[in-house]
């Protein structure tokens, strides 16, 4: 008898600390917001960093971001499914007219790296747009075929097949590499075009930038695109790139600015249709000619998303203000630009003409 | 003389015969015997090198902070998995709540109750199987349409029931084939006694294959506890802790994926070190819910 009482009292007290575990964190966490986003993976290094910085500013808000990709971003976004979501590519028009008020925040700046692993080749190789163009479509299938020997006539490269890698997912990060190469290659325009994913002729698929980073790692004599930051934190070798002007750039923070002071005099405003806003191939002799900007997305009257009350649609406000100011300081050690102060007025604007419920959500 | 000797010829021949036979009897034997040996030896090796494999690279990541701590900055390899472990928990505990009592009320009634209407039985079984059949993936968009869409938010709820619908045909299955292995005999000298239905069921057939039926449990508790497919689609996975059931989640099998997917070696082992704490609370699970089951019901069948 004393064995049954011991194993019911076991049983019972094993429930009651499996129920009481979640409610005793749930009263710890009661006071605090969560806010949800979801979305691209070309500034989710930065938008992690930013979710253990703001913890220290502003212990009571949670940010939880989920990288799924620019396309799950928006789709997510358009579901109401997540109180922010984000993505490398502008919402398209149609996009933008199915959400019905979005705005876009763009939060970031990074540039798109080609990524390659030849084990027999350690010095930068140099590619020009239309090489880039011809290897992605298949045409380009040797890494010691002349177009790139003629290229980088120091550099013995492997008479071996290339592998080109690619994102599977709906990605934000092809839609700036497609738009590049639509814009360098009148070939890739007409067969492949630009979009968050399109028809590849050739190459292997992955997600996320961190699926494609790692697939690169992983086999030998494959080139890819992914964001700067996957590219300088995993040590990979990435190419100089040609620009309009046929100097060879290394990607970097200070290239990428260069890109972006030559194109955001030209800026719409947070609430209107940012669908042709495109900073590829820029004018400018240091501009590296495959960068973006990367947006956060939200609805002007947030109270559009039934999930989002008052409190949470200020601790959205207060956080994205945050980002796009204070945060921009951990921009620059990952890889990413800082925002040039003029992006950061279309955003404080944005940010102000933000409402819930009708009413203005920041006061001051 | 004659006669004697004749029956000590036909012996010995025998005797030879036997002998001879045997031989070959005995290396026929042993040769089986080995090839069934080293036949068992192959189907251990994957399960013994995965486990091996697991514990090898798991385990230098393990430590407090990694147990209980949220994740670090992505690719930082810092912090832990503290809201995967409490997640998975949550999830598969509140799964087991909608998951077990359906899936062995449902054998119950397959076993005891169904006699009266074959065909329904029939089908009830026929869809069963072909439930246990559906991809997990395919009810996680199930899942995604029927609840993450209609609630508005990513949630630990949608999560727990995407799982219990992966639970139920299982548990059903094996209740369904314990209660039938009870004699007869003890049914029928139950309602000798003058017992009702219900209590027949309840206190005979229920009780007395207790430990068939948790087994059942456990196989759908082993089986959802390492699904990724569908809890991508309803909890999403985060970084936080639980907080509200109409937030989202992260679990295990998930944070596995996403470190693994990580280029980072740091990241790499910490997804090795979350797949030996899966493997080692689902065993954990199992072995005591076992053991609870069969201490009970030994008690029981001794007074």
């Amino acid at each position: 008898m004393n064995k049954l009482i011991n194993y019911r009292i076991l049983g019972i007290s094993l429930l009651a600390v499996s129920l009481l575990v979640p409610v005793y964190v749930n009263s710890v966490h009661a006071q605090k917001v969560s806010i949800n986003g979801a979305g691209a993976t070309f500034p989710f290094p930065l938008i992690d960093t930013w979710r253990t910085e703001y913890q220290k500013v502003n212990p009571d808000v949670n940010l939880n971001y989920a990288s799924i990709g620019s396309g799950g971003g928006i789709k997510q976004f358009t579901e109401k499914t997540v109180d922010f979501g984000a993505s490398d590519a502008p919402l398209s028009e149609t996009e933008f007219q199915k959400a019905g008020s979005a705005v876009h925040i763009p939060e970031t700046l990074g540039s798109v790296v080609l990524a390659y692993n030849i084990p027999e080749v350690t010095t930068p190789l140099k590619l020009t747009g239309p090489v880039i163009a011809d290897i992605f479509l298949g045409k380009i299938t040797k890494w010691d075929d002349p177009k790139i020997k003629e290229l980088n006539p120091d550099v013995t490269l492997p008479s071996e097949n290339i592998v080109t890698v690619h994102r599977s997912d709906g990605s934000g990060t092809t839609y700036v590499f497609t738009d590049y190469l639509s814009k360098v290659s009148p070939e890739w325009n007409q067969t492949v075009g630009k979009g968050k994913s399109v028809q590849w002729p050739v190459g292997i698929g992955a997600p996320g930038n961190e699926g494609v980073a790692a697939s690169i790692q992983g086999t030998p004599n494959t080139i890819g695109y992914v964001e700067l930051a996957y590219a300088l934190t995993t040590q990979m070798n990435f190419a100089a790139v040609q620009n309009q002007e046929g100097n060879f750039i290394t990607p970097s923070v200070n290239s990428t600015m260069a890109a972006v002071s030559a194109e955001t005099s030209t800026l719409p405003s947070g609430s209107e249709s940012w669908s042709n806003v495109t900073i590829t191939d820029p004018p400018g002799p240091d501009s590296y000619p495959i960068s973006s900007f990367s947006y956060l997305l939200l609805y002007k009257d947030l109270s559009t998303n039934p999930t989002i009350d008052e409190q949470k649609a200020k601790a959205i406000t207060e956080f994205v203000e945050w980002a796009v100011t204070d945060g921009q300081q951990f921009a620059e050690s990952l890889g990413y630009v800082p925002l040039p102060q003029s992006v950061v007025d279309v955003n404080e604007a944005t940010l102000k003409s933000l409402t819930f419920n009708g009413n203005p959500i920041l006061t001051n | 003389m004659i006669k004697d000797n004749r029956t000590k010829d036909y012996k010995s021949i025998i005797q030879e015969r036997v002998a001879k036979n045997s031989f070959k009897r005995k290396v026929f034997n042993n040769f089986m015997t080995v090839l069934l040996f080293v036949f068992v030896i192959i189907a251990i090796i994957p399960l013994a090198s995965i486990l091996f494999e697991v514990f090898k690279n798991g385990v230098g990541a393990l430590s407090f902070e990694f147990l209980f701590s949220p994740p670090g900055a992505f690719g930082s390899g810092e912090g832990g998995i503290g809201p995967a472990i409490q997640g998975t928990l949550i999830v598969v505990g509140l799964a087991s709540l909608i998951g077990a009592p359906v899936g062995v009320l449902a054998g119950v009634y397959l076993s005891e109750y169904s006699s009266s209407s074959r065909s329904f039985a029939y089908f009830l079984r026929l869809f069963n199987d072909v439930l246990t059949g559906i991809p997990s993936i395919v009810i996680g968009i199930t899942g995604y349409i029927a609840l993450v869409l209609t609630l508005g938010s990513f949630s630990i709820m949608a999560g727990a029931f995407v799982l219990s619908i992966i639970m139920i045909p299982i548990i059903a299955r094996v209740s369904e084939e314990t209660l039938k292995l009870v004699p007869n005999t003890l049914r029928e000298a139950a309602y000798g006694l003058g017992l009702p239905k219900w209590k027949v069921v309840w206190h005979i057939v229920i009780k007395g294959s207790k430990s068939g039926i948790s087994t059942g449990i456990v196989l759908a508790v082993s089986r959802v506890a390492g699904e990724t497919a569908p809890l991508i689609m309803t909890i999403l996975g985060t970084s936080l802790f639980f907080s509200g059931f109409n937030s989202p989640v992260d679990a295990l099998p998930l944070r596995i994926w996403r470190l693994a997917s990580q280029p980072y070696p740091e990241a790499h082992e910490q997804g090795w070190g979350a797949a030996l704490v899966l493997i080692l609370l689902i065993l954990a699970l199992s072995v005591a819910l076992r053991m609870f089951a069969q201490k009970r019901s030994t008690f029981k069948s001794t007074t």
